[in-house]
């Protein structure tokens, strides 16, 4: 790290080094840790300088330089490690028991029912989750009451300031918090849970549960509704799902039946930032729920989860829920967890490619270390 | 009302400063109608004839604009009453169109123009010069060159005004509106007005005839006008107020004129070089009097001179000598132009003195080059870094926090063009640097009407224009009309501190009272934006969450204008009776100071001066002296360090 690098661990930093890079993952991380910087409609804003040479906003931040390996070892255990996916111990095939559940949610309602769970049985005493308005803005919010849990189902494809809601929340005397995060938040929060700054070290143990999502990627909400306008028109839209590749298209259902979008045309709308993400399966996570893939195809395969449990604390949760009959599970396909790895080891390599093109150095990714062993991996796997 | 300026004796002496002297001589000339825009440094003249406006049976009036004041001066002396009209230098350009026809086609009471000048741009944004109007539209200009003179030169412009029947102009400048210099007073005379305007007798009869600018009248017009110029001359080439100081074959001739006549004298004494150096001082700087130009110049071949503003005596002497080469011979010139002087700025004695040694080889030692940056830097080590910044209370840090954040939030590039008025600060620190162009009085608005025309060509970003209550009424409003008829997308705030607070609270035409005191209708902001047809708010900008919601929605919202009226009067206004809203205290537990993570907002980025940061206990502190109580702070600390409780 050079002298200039060494000055700039605050906010000049997040500016130079992750807003105007475009890294930027709107995960809101360093929104509600001071009054200078802020999340407006899908973009994390500096309303104020500040000149502060190290500052929180810097250290958490999921795109600043982060030694991945020393979280890894600090949150998960080293005999778990799967250099493509994360720590495993185990993956599943499950769907909410509750039909209710199912139907509000994004595909099995696996994350819903599990929260619910968690609260009910308290693991946890807030949920952080997603909601969004009639123009599909997400906003984060903090639940207690588990029957509020499934009003919050199904996914918003625009990143949810949730951070920012942890952060004003885990400053109250408030108890154990979940909370449901998509990969670069589940980064942030590890990176606050494993090194927080000395004042932040009482609000850090709140975080309890962290529920991962799988994430491709996730739209720029300002193009995002100029594409459904175009699309929809004035039609009164009940919810957006993105089908597996084969399909190639986002379905907008509307009230008066489905729409469907190519997804070249979806893909205009995706955040740049999404480019040089290192994390599919959200691998900072106690547990992480994705969409589920079988022989059986799409049109059952949409109302299951595939889970991976990395932690004791998801795997407890997970136990639970089976034996409450919370969630209901199948076998998973054999193939599946070598298709996950093929996946995820391809979104891996692409954000080093686009990370390297950026910066014009084959081995300089920014704020991933050349030298991790995961990065070595994906390197000798592309050969 | 009464002070010593408007004692009813006479052949009394009395310190006055210029402006005061130039009231007391148009009080001593008879003066009827006073209008005026205020604008620094020419606000007292009119203040102190309103002072009056009983005791001596005055019409005086806080007009909307200069061009307007300008009008209502002329319909005076259309009437047969004697007007009195008083601006600042930038104002006779927007009184330009109407002086060039009223001295075009003359005048019947007296009417004098006042522009007080700036050079030196000490409470301007401009070095504006208005002389080159009086050669451009062809009417006499005097400029007093002290206290005496500022008043006997203001009674006798009334004279002159009245004998050659056109407007005439006098010019002073800060350092003689604003200083101060002994007057011995004339006496004032009793008249007993009678207005009447008179259209009965043909186009050309300047006293009866309507006054009608005609296509086919102006040659007649512009003849009659050079008439009345070349009796200006004549006047000119007697008059007192042009005097000649220094051997009858001096070495070096200096001309000059206006305050430049003390910077002069002074060198000269300083230098000991009277018995060398002629002064030629005139106070009728156009027309030029040529006979009494060619006497002098016709004795000495290096003349300097010495003006402040634009080289426009240099140019006319120059024009004037080579017209009478013949007679006066080849002269050597120095002046602002071959850099015998800086050609911007003030003068003083000491680039005076810098000047005649550079001519005559003289090398008395002036002021030291570096004398101002070196008791910049002796009184620096004893006196406090104080910033350039709004008042303790003032509603326009509130306004200016809250643009501010709009547009960052907004996220487009936005900008906001600025106005003239204390909100030009703006653009510095302590209105967050949030104005990006700042021009003249209006234009602010003018221009965001053509920025928010420019999508077509691609441009994405928010606009936003500011403006005050009173600019509102003195260039605003035509701007805005121009933006609602173009359909212009940008969005105008009103900063509403009910007043003309940079100038001193002076009336206009949305207060209750005008100039003398007596109560006039109020005409209201919102109402006139209403009647436009635009989108308009009203909010207080101490209520920042309500106010901040506002300017999000103007800003998602498209197309036509938007105006948002910030309603809080200027913390130093008389209204506020110097009153606090909320008395301020600190929770000093809840002030995290280092841990905190906002840096000090309040101290660094907030920056009210009634803020300060207690440096042993680490801790904010509030100044019970210079807090004004307005509450703001208490919203914008993120930890409820500071408190606010209602007074009353
Ligand atoms: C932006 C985005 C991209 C995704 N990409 C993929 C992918 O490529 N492959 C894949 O297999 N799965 C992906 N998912 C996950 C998938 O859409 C489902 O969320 C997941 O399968 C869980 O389904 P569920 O029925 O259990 O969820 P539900 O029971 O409907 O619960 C979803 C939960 O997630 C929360 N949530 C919704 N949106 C967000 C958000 N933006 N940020 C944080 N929390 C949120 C909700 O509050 C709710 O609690 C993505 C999700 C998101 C938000
Ligand atoms: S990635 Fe997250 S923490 Fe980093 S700047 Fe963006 S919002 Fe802030
Ligand atoms: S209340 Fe706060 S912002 Fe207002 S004048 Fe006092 S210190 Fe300044």
């Amino acid at each position: 790290m050079d002298k200039d690098d060494k000055n700039q661990q605050g906010q000049q930093g997040i500016n130079t080094k992750v807003l105007k890079q475009g890294l930027c993952t709107g995960c809101c991380a360093c929104v509600n840790l001071c009054p200078s910087i802020e999340y407006y409609k899908d973009k994390t804003i500096l309303v104020h300088d500040c000149n502060l040479e190290k500052g929180r906003c810097f250290t958490y931040c999921p795109r600043t330089p982060t030694d991945f390996e020393m979280l890894r070892c600090a949150l998960f255990n080293p005999g778990d490690m799967v250099l493509e996916i994360g720590a495993f111990k185990g993956l599943y095939m499950t769907r909410a028991a509750d039909e209710n559940i199912r139907a509000g949610a994004q595909h099995g309602g696996t994350v819903t029912a599990l929260i619910q769970l968690a609260l009910d049985q308290g693991f946890i005493d807030e949920a952080i989750l997603a909601d969004q308005n009639d123009q599909f803005l997400p906003a984060a919010q903090s639940i207690v009451d588990k029957d509020e849990v499934s009003g919050k189902s199904g996914s918003k494809f625009a990143v949810s300031p949730t951070l920012s809601v942890f952060n004003r929340i885990s400053k109250t005397d408030t108890g154990k918090i979940g909370v449901v995060a998509t990969p670069c938040q589940a980064l942030a929060l590890a990176k606050m849970k494993v090194n927080p700054v000395p004042e932040d070290k009482m609000r850090m143990e709140k975080l309890r549960l962290v529920l991962g999502l799988f994430c491709g990627w996730a739209l720029d909400w300002r193009k995002l509704q100029k594409l459904l306008k175009e699309k929809t028109g004035d039609r009164k839209i009940k919810g957006i799902d993105i089908l597996p590749s084969k399909y190639a298209c986002m379905e907008v259902y509307t009230m008066d039946g489905t729409i469907e979008i190519p997804i070249e045309e979806v893909n205009t709308c995706v955040r740049d930032n999404c480019r040089y993400c290192f994390d599919m399966t959200c691998e900072f996570a106690d547990i992480s729920v994705g969409a589920a893939r079988s022989p059986e195809g799409w049109d059952v395969d949409r109302g299951w989860n595939q889970v991976i449990v990395r932690t004791d604390l998801g795997g407890q949760l997970l136990a639970l829920a089976r034996e409450k009959g919370v969630l209901e599970f199948k076998a998973v396909p054999d193939k599946n967890i070598e298709n996950l790895k093929k996946a995820s080891a391809g979104k891996k390599l692409t954000c080093l490619i686009n990370l390297s093109e950026k910066t014009g150095n084959p081995d300089d990714f920014i704020y991933i270390d050349p030298e991790d062993p995961v990065v070595r991996h994906i390197k000798k796997l592309r050969g | 009302m009464s002070s010593i300026l408007f004692e009813n004796k006479k052949d009394f002496e009395a310190l006055l400063m210029g402006n005061d002297a130039i009231a007391r001589g148009a009080l001593e000339a008879g003066v009827n109608v006073v209008t005026g825009y205020p604008g620094t440094p020419s606000s007292e003249i009119v203040e102190q004839l309103a002072n009056v406006a009983g005791e001596r049976n005055l019409y005086v009036e806080w007009s909307v604009n200069e061009k307007v004041a300008l009008e209502v001066a002329a319909a005076g002396s259309y009437a047969n009453l004697k007007s009195l009209c008083v601006m600042k230098q930038v104002g006779v350009n927007v009184a330009a169109d109407s002086l060039l026809h009223i001295a075009e086609y003359g005048t019947r009471g007296p009417l004098v123009l006042v522009s007080c000048e700036d050079p030196g741009a000490l409470s301007s944004t401009n070095e504006g010069d208005s002389r080159p109007y009086a050669k451009m539209m062809e009417f006499p200009l005097l400029e007093p060159g002290d206290f005496q003179e500022a008043k006997d030169m203001a009674r006798w412009a009334f004279e002159l005004s009245c004998d050659i029947r056109n407007i005439v102009m006098l010019r002073s400048v800060t350092r003689l509106s604003h200083a101060s210099g002994n007057v011995i007073m004339g006496k004032l005379p009793k008249s007993i007005p009678e207005a009447i305007f008179e259209f009965s007798g043909t186009p050309m009869d300047q006293m009866k005839g309507a006054v009608l600018a005609f296509p086919t009248l102006v040659d007649s017009l512009r003849r009659r006008q050079h008439e009345k110029l070349s009796k200006a001359v004549a006047a000119f080439e007697e008059s007192p107020f042009n005097t000649y100081t220094g051997p009858q074959k001096p070495e070096l001739l200096i001309i000059t004129s206006s305050v430049c006549n003390l910077y002069t004298r002074e060198a000269l004494t300083i230098l000991n070089l009277w018995d060398r150096v002629g002064l030629l001082k005139l106070g009728t700087t156009w027309p030029l009097p040529s006979k009494l130009l060619e006497q002098h110049l016709s004795v000495c071949e290096k003349i300097f001179i010495v003006e402040e503003g634009t080289p426009f005596l240099e140019d006319n002497i120059k024009v004037m000598a080579a017209e009478k080469a013949k007679q006066v011979g080849i002269k050597t010139f120095f002046g602002r132009k071959d850099g015998t002087l800086p050609c911007v700025n003030e003068l003083n004695p000491d680039l005076l003195i810098k000047g005649i040694n550079h001519i005559l080889g003289t090398s008395v030692q002036p002021v030291l080059d570096d004398y101002s940056a070196e008791a910049a830097q002796i009184i620096a080590a004893g006196v406090f870094n104080r910033e350039l910044t709004f008042c303790p209370g003032c509603p326009h840090r509130a306004s200016f926090w809250l643009i501010h954040t709009a547009l960052k939030l907004d996220n487009r590039s936005g900008f906001l063009c600025g106005d003239i008025g204390c909100y030009g600060l703006g653009a510095g620190p302590c209105g967050f640097s949030t104005i990006k162009i700042l021009q003249a009085m209006g234009s602010g608005i003018g221009m965001a009407g053509g920025f928010g025309k420019f999508d077509r060509f691609g441009m994405s970003q928010s606009v936003m224009a500011v403006c005050g209550d009173s600019t509102f009424f003195h260039a605003a409003m035509p701007a805005l009309v121009n933006a609602v008829h173009n359909q212009s997308d940008m969005i105008l705030v009103v900063l509403d501190n009910s007043g003309t607070a940079m100038t001193g609270f002076q009336p206009h035409p949305g207060s209750p009272a005008g100039a003398m005191g007596s109560k006039l209708p109020m005409l209201d902001i919102e109402k006139l934006c209403r009647a436009m047809d635009v989108r308009v708010e009203v909010s207080d900008p101490f209520d920042l969450k309500a106010t901040r919601q506002i300017l999000l929605e103007f800003l998602e919202d498209k197309g036509n204008p938007r105006v948002l009226i910030l309603k809080q009067p200027c913390a130093l206004s008389p209204i506020r009776k110097g009153r606090k809203m909320y008395e301020m205290a600190i929770d000093a537990d809840r002030c995290l100071a280092d841990h905190c993570g906002c840096n000090r907002l309040c101290t660094r980025v907030f920056k009210c001066p009634g803020l300060i940061w207690d440096t042993i206990k680490n801790k904010i502190q509030i100044d019970e002296v210079l807090c004004a109580g307005c509450g703001v702070c208490a919203s914008i600390c993120p930890t409820g360090a500071i408190t606010a409780k209602k007074v009353r």
